[in-house]
């Protein structure tokens, strides 16, 4: 048996070493990379000055085209990221305060996010292989169920997180595969391909959202000004009232949901089309600048 | 409690040491320690199916010492049936009923009489197919007089119950693992050291071949109507190598984590994608069932005994009995059906018993039809497999229909945002260490096993997927 206890003691010393140097060699590719996403982009950014910067969801990455700011003469990029969350907005804008970028206005999408104080996993993945290195994000993650294993646990995030930020997306990294992502100052254009055209939202509820309000304080803080909208959806689409409930909570937030309307615009029901885009940036840039 | 979870990875050291340090002083402290761990494990699925188990293994007790005891055959014969109604019984309500209620209904409605099925609302009880076949081995042996009849009942629930092999097997026989269970066990470091390999080889072959190849076969499966041939040709073999390397993988880990208890289980698979005709393939393929088949099936009903026609009978019988053990959807009796008709000419030439000895290859031109014919055997195994994998015949059909209408052969991106010939190059090395340790049962031990250990350690860790697909195919049945 103590034979047997040796060969064990030496697997679990065998298994401790391989985490310890996996997680070392992964972290460092994802520290010296900045071209595959827009977390990693601004992580190992430093200050910067814009105009405008975009922070949202996907209704924020294909909505807002940052081209047609520049064309005003004003710096833009498009932060918004499919999938987010505010929970991955406000820490995004948390890094850019680190990080000392000049902003003077931040347009924040603020509508369907409103409704959960949830990270959304594909993309509070893309921040944990810097949880070590910066104690914004450590902190932002304290609150979530998994914090402990995520931090103490070598390696543990990035095996269970594997499909994001595994081995095959470290690979990617180091051997800086190029993507789409930031191409466009970050907008993302979506084609005319009229996905399912109708929405239920029903089952969504605002809430008062902290995230939310964690990015009114940073703003506040920094000194940016905040723009807070509500985009386009199709027309069909049950549940529309929770706009206004959103507006009833946050009357600040800008309720342009239906400043543009015809399916045409539309590449499913909560995304426009390149060309309704173009059209709803318009309409803001009028608006607010 | 899967094999490859935390939770498992906290049970198995806790009762490992928990049997040799305080329940090692006889063998049926040790048996009854087994039993309750085996139990508390089923447990972790489902507490109410234990019933279930602790029914038919009573069942199987009781009816085993009365067809014993019984000196009139009648009386032996009403034990016996008594038995195998009951366990049946319950296969048959947990798992066909709503399948041959659904398909009765639907043939009455193409005969335009309107039916509606009178479904029953249950969940499949995780294991049950094996368990009862642990029993019904068992009674059958008895009845036969090959065995007798056991008379301690820890022991004999520890044989149904035994929890590495209680919800996907391997099929163990009362003549190979009760004598072992009647014996104590004391600790062997050899025997031990196997083991740990095997379940490290194991969870290889689970989290890094079956759940990665999961991704991509389901990919493809998913959308096969906008995939092209080559991805259709991908999807069949990584489906291959899914359901290869998750249920031997978990039949690895079951036999090495019998070895630290002193157990020795059934081989289960022996390299089957080596196979050189589809009779090899059916030796080397989930052995512990397909011997199941041979010894309580074909055999009594004649075997190769008798006529050509009687012998095709009972070939077409165990493979689609066989298939349809697999699960109540018409594809796995296609499935099995399929195999059969594979077999028929092996059968009528009298060549499935060639190939007996494990392939070989040298640089000479027989070594070429050696290969060829396990690339061809491998190829009409993927065919079959598609009927496995599809939700319908119809849809299977459709799959292959497209592999040869479409004639496209590029890689495409697939939803789970890979490029559908990505992961090939992974396959062709597992086949490669595969090959390389056919003569072994697992590849680690020999030379250089503390390196071979470390880069599985490595592999396991780095190249498994755990955020996508975790659950044993197997367990569904």
């Amino acid at each position: 048996m103590n034979k047997f206890t040796i060969l064990v003691a030496k697997i679990l010393l065998t298994i401790l070493l391989l985490l310890i140097v996996l997680d070392w060699t992964y972290t460092t590719v994802y520290l010296h990379s900045s071209n595959r996403g827009k977390v990693e982009n601004v992580f190992n950014s430093t200050a910067r000055n814009y105009d405008v910067v975009i922070l949202g969801s996907s209704r924020a990455n294909n909505h807002f085209v940052p081209q047609l700011f520049e064309e005003k003469g004003l710096k833009t990029f498009n932060y918004g990221m499919s999938g987010a969350h505010l929970f991955e907005a406000s820490l995004l804008l948390k890094l850019m305060a680190e990080r000392n970028y000049k902003i003077k206005t931040v347009i924040l999408e603020a509508d369907l996010g409103l409704c959960n104080e949830k990270e959304s996993e594909a993309i509070a993945a893309k921040f944990l292989p810097y949880i070590h290195h910066s104690q914004t994000i450590s902190e932002h993650f304290s609150g979530q169920s998994d914090f402990k294993e995520l931090y103490y646990i070598p390696f543990y995030r990035y095996v269970d997180f594997d499909a994001l930020i595994g081995f095959r997306e470290m690979y990617n990294t180091a051997t800086g595969k190029p993507t789409n992502i930031l191409d466009n100052l970050g907008y993302h254009p979506l084609g005319h391909k009229r996905g399912n055209m109708k929405n239920d939202i029903r089952a969504l509820k605002p809430i008062r959202n902290k995230y939310y309000e964690e990015i009114k304080q940073i703003c506040k803080q920094n000194n940016y000004k905040l723009i807070a909208v509500m985009t386009p959806m199709c027309s069909n689409v049950k549940g529309l009232d929770y706009f206004e409930k959103s507006n009833k909570i946050y009357p600040e937030i800008h309720n342009l949901e239906n400043v543009v309307q015809g399916d045409h615009y539309f590449s499913s029901c909560g995304h426009m089309n390149d060309e309704g885009a173009r059209k709803f940036t318009a309409i803001v840039i009028d608006q607010f600048f | 409690m899967f094999f490859n979870s935390l939770t498992f990875a906290v049970f198995l050291p806790i009762v490992f040491l928990l049997y040799w340090l305080v329940f090692s002083k006889t063998k049926s402290a040790q048996n009854a320690f087994l039993v309750v761990v085996s139990y508390y494990f089923y447990s972790c699925w489902d507490w109410r199916f234990l019933f279930l188990l602790l029914f038919s293994t009573l069942i199987c007790y009781f009816t085993g010492i009365q067809i014993e005891k019984s000196e009139r055959r009648k009386t032996r014969k009403f034990w016996f049936w008594l038995s195998i109604i009951a366990n049946l019984g319950f296969l048959a309500i947990f798992k066909y009923y709503n399948f041959f209620a659904f398909s009765f209904s639907e043939a009455l409605n193409n005969i335009g009489l309107q039916t509606s099925p009178l479904l029953l609302n249950v969940i499949l009880p995780v294991g049950i197919s094996f368990y009862t076949f642990h029993g019904l081995s068992y009674v059958i042996d008895i009845y036969y007089k090959r065995i007798n009849s056991e008379k301690n009942v820890i022991d004999y629930a520890l044989f149904v119950s035994y929890f590495p092999l209680l919800v996907a097997g391997p099929i163990e026989r009362a003549t190979h693992l009760l004598p072992q269970v009647k014996v104590k066990r004391t600790f062997d470091f050899e025997k031990a050291r196997e083991g740990v390999y095997q379940i490290i080889w194991g969870l290889v072959k689970k989290v890094v071949i079956a759940d990665t190849c999961a991704t991509y076969a389901n990919a493809i499966f998913d959308n096969y109507t906008s995939m092209n041939s080559l991805s259709l040709i991908l999807g069949a073999v990584y489906f291959a190598f899914q359901i290869y390397g998750d249920f031997s993988g978990y039949s690895d880990m079951a036999l090495g984590m019998s070895k630290l208890f002193g157990l020795d289980l059934l081989k289960n698979f022996n390299y089957p994608y080596f196979s050189r005709d589809i009779a090899e393939f059916w030796r080397r393929w989930h052995i512990s069932l397909s011997s199941w088949f041979r010894d309580y099936l074909y055999i009594p009903l004649g075997g190769s005994r008798g006529s050509k026609l009687k012998q095709v009978r009972n070939v077409f019988i165990i493979f689609v009995v066989s298939g349809f053990w697999h699960g109540a959807n018409w594809t796995f009796l296609a499935w099995g059906f399929i195999n059969a008709l594979y077999f028929l000419p092996s059968l009528l030439l009298g060549t499935n018993r060639n190939n007996m000895e494990t392939a070989e290859l040298h640089w000479d031109f027989n070594s070429i039809k050696v290969f060829f014919s396990m690339l061809a055997t491998f190829s009409i195994t993927c065919l079959a497999w598609i009927f496995f994998r599809a939700n319908t015949i119809h849809i299977a059909f459709d799959y292959i229909g497209k592999i040869f209408n479409n004639g496209i052969f590029t890689s495409q991106f697939l939803s789970n945002q890979r490029y559908s010939s990505e992961f090939l190059l992974m396959v062709l090395a597992f086949v490669m260490v595969e090959w390389n340790s056919r003569f072994k049962i697992e590849p680690i031990s020999g030379k250089y096993s503390g390196l071979k250990m470390a880069l599985c350690i490595l592999a396991i860790i780095a190249l498994g997927t755990y955020s996508d697909y975790k659950e044993f195919i197997y367990f569904q049945f």
